[in-house]
């Protein structure tokens, strides 16, 4: 399961919303924070974790990728 | 009465329109720009990460004169042997050989070099090469790069826009409709010159994974401009092959180039190096035998395959683990994740899912291009994976920049843009917004899922004449069901679009896999009736719409003449 944003380190800059190539990750604006909103559509591109100014994203793959 | 204003939503106009702004559309948007015209990119994402090459890439094909292999006769003799049939050798002159020195120095200019650190070309042989063609390099900035690059010349972008339908007005294309994939905000677009580069065709057949995103090219490249240009009369060529290569196992990443490349083995269960006993030129052989050879090495239960690189020396392994991770960047992650060290044990690997794209490394499908990256409608021009002619990052980049070069050549020939036309915008917005007023009784995943099943069965690695037919039937079928699908906010109505392309593709590769009555590249294009490849068909299947539905037709193509430069 892709990407796994730490919401403590997250400056709300909205960069991975603004830059996954499939609108995986939509920054929720009451919340003011990022959210993984389609986690099935994530193609593991790693852009979010390449742009995140803060260093805020980890990939973690699981089973159905791992274990196949 | 709808007033006109509200009809049409954001009204943009623009000298040249790019659809898709990946490796091809940003390289097309730079040579637009330096013609000193307005461009506008839009893209469902922003230019910084879209398209296939978001997270990086780490080759570029070049001829670079240092050998008799090195040269640009010895490319195209060996782009017209690997792609016989398929590519054009006049048209990949134009699009890449005229362009290639431009293209590197337009490479180092942006900030992306091709060298090592230090100086050198690191080059590497692979998939049917005389010589090691591809250079290797560091391209994880590519795309960001070449985004900055575009704003510092004055881009203009509609960044989460799908463009949904194109405009024509007396048969020429002059413009586009689309919407914001979060606000569903309309656009119409108005334009002296279209050019797509929205790539190949993914999420077409059924994916191994079970995920229908863990593609190997982008999954949001869904064939949106396949599908746009045969709506608007153009015709395509190439339609029929299906591309599928080879990927560790459980993720369909890039990468398994630069572990042949830098000469990792392919064995079976036993260890066997059983690719030597298929080819001539065992892992270097062209890719669809790599794939069809792991297909029945894997049928015939002498599987698990590997790729091993046990054997490589310590300087091979420093340079493949720093560098694995520039064509997938969580490709590392992924083998660290499953425990491997690929020094010390090797890595299984799988057939990927199928794709429609282009049948080799220098050619794709889709749009059917002339040397001046022109379809065969006015106004319409298209680069990359989903023209007929470029395929991979060195066409890409040079094949783009001179689409966009081209298009803007046209934006100047014109005086003005004819007005839109309303009925034609009422048509395209009701047909782009109907799924959010549908009745959701069906839902674009269940469809897609049973088409790519469908399609990998009756379209897939083996064809013949009954099982095309009946694709064809079970796709018009399917076709009933596209007006139930439901979309319940604009991201979803985004899929469903994409769902519509595919849809239409696959009736596309369909009916060309049916005209081609021969096997030409392997499980590319298998007919199981037709198990030979004939001279007979040297040449491309092209094909276009009329109110009949898809017609085709035969272009023979000369591959015994070397265009000059």
């Amino acid at each position: 399961m892709p990407p796994v944003i730490d919401l403590k380190k997250c400056k709300k800059c909205g960069t991975c919303d603004l830059h996954c190539p499939l609108d995986v990750i939509h920054f929720d604006k009451r919340k003011k924070l990022p959210n993984v909103k389609y986690p099935d559509e994530c193609w593991h591109c790693g852009s979010c974790r390449l742009d995140c100014p803060v260093g805020a994203i980890t990939i973690r793959f699981g089973p159905e990728m791992l274990c196949l | 009465m709808v007033a006109s204003a509200e009809l049409l939503g954001e009204v943009v106009k623009t000298d040249v329109l790019v659809v898709g702004g990946g490796l091809a559309g940003n390289n097309a948007a730079i040579g637009a720009l330096e013609k000193g015209l307005r461009v506008l990119i839009a893209d469902k994402s922003s230019i910084d990460r879209c398209g296939a090459i978001a997270g990086g890439v780490d080759h570029f094909m070049a001829y670079l004169g240092t050998d008799t292999w090195d040269t640009r006769e010895a490319y195209l003799e060996w782009v017209g042997k690997i792609a016989r049939g398929t590519v054009n050798l006049s048209v990949q002159n134009a699009v890449f050989c005229r362009e290639l020195n431009a293209a590197i120095d337009r490479m180092e200019r942006i900030g992306c070099t091709l060298k090592q650190t230090d100086g050198t070309y690191y080059r590497t042989i692979s998939m049917g090469q005389p010589g090691p063609y591809f250079i290797n390099f560091n391209g994880k900035q590519l795309k960001p790069l070449l985004a900055r690059e575009a704003r510092r010349l004055g881009v203009q972008t509609l960044e989460k826009c799908a463009i949904s339908g194109l405009l024509t007005h007396d048969g020429r294309v002059t413009g586009a409709v689309g919407f914001n994939i979060r606000t569903g905000t309309f656009y119409t677009i108005t334009a002296k010159a279209v050019l797509l580069a929205t790539g190949n065709t993914n999420r077409i057949f059924e994916n191994p994974t079970g995920l229908p995103f863990n593609t190997w090219q982008c999954p949001a490249n869904t064939g949106a401009a396949q599908a746009m240009a045969y709506e608007a009369g153009a015709k395509l060529a190439n339609m029929e092959i299906v591309r599928i290569t080879l990927v560790p196992r459980g993720f369909s990443a890039a990468g398994l180039n630069a572990l042949t490349g830098m000469g990792g083995r392919i064995v079976n269960a036993a260890g066997e190096e059983f690719m030597s006993r298929v080819h001539p030129a065992g892992v270097r052989a062209p890719r669809f035998k790599l794939v069809q050879a792991v297909m029945k090495e894997i049928a015939e239960g002498r599987g698990p395959v590997y790729v091993d690189c046990r054997h490589l020396s310590v300087s091979e392994m420093t340079h493949l683990k720093k560098t694995l991770g520039y064509d997938k960047d969580t490709l590392p992650d992924f083998i660290e994740q499953k425990g491997i060290d690929l020094a010390k044990e090797p890595l299984e690997i799988m057939p990927s899912e199928g794709m429609q794209g282009g049948s080799s490394e220098v050619n794709s499908s889709g749009i059917m291009i002339d040397e001046n990256t022109a379809s065969t409608v006015p106004g319409l021009f298209a680069a990359g994976d989903c023209s007929d002619q470029m395929r991979c990052v060195h066409i890409c980049t040079t094949g783009g920049y001179l689409a966009g070069k081209m298009a803007a050549e046209y934006a100047k020939s014109l005086e003005k843009i004819p007005k839109v036309k309303m009925s034609q915008v009422t048509q395209l917005k009701k047909k782009t917004f109907a799924p959010l007023q549908a009745s959701g009784t069906t839902s674009h995943r269940q469809f897609e899922d049973t088409m790519r099943k469908m399609l990998w069965q009756n379209a897939g690695p083996a064809r013949n004449e009954k099982s095309l037919t009946v694709a064809l039937e079970k796709l018009e079928e399917l076709g009933t069901y596209l007006k139930d699908i439901g979309a319940r906010n604009y991201h979803e109505l985004t899929r469903v679009l994409e769902t519509e392309q595919i849809w239409l593709v696959g009736r596309m590769m369909c009916t060309a896999s049916l005209a081609r009555k021969e096997t030409r590249f392997g499980v590319y294009h298998h007919r199981t009736d037709y198990p030979e490849t004939k001279p007979e068909y040297d040449g491309q299947i092209v094909l276009w719409k009329t109110d009949q539905g898809i017609e085709t037709e035969f272009k023979k193509l000369n591959y015994d003449v070397i265009p000059p430069l």
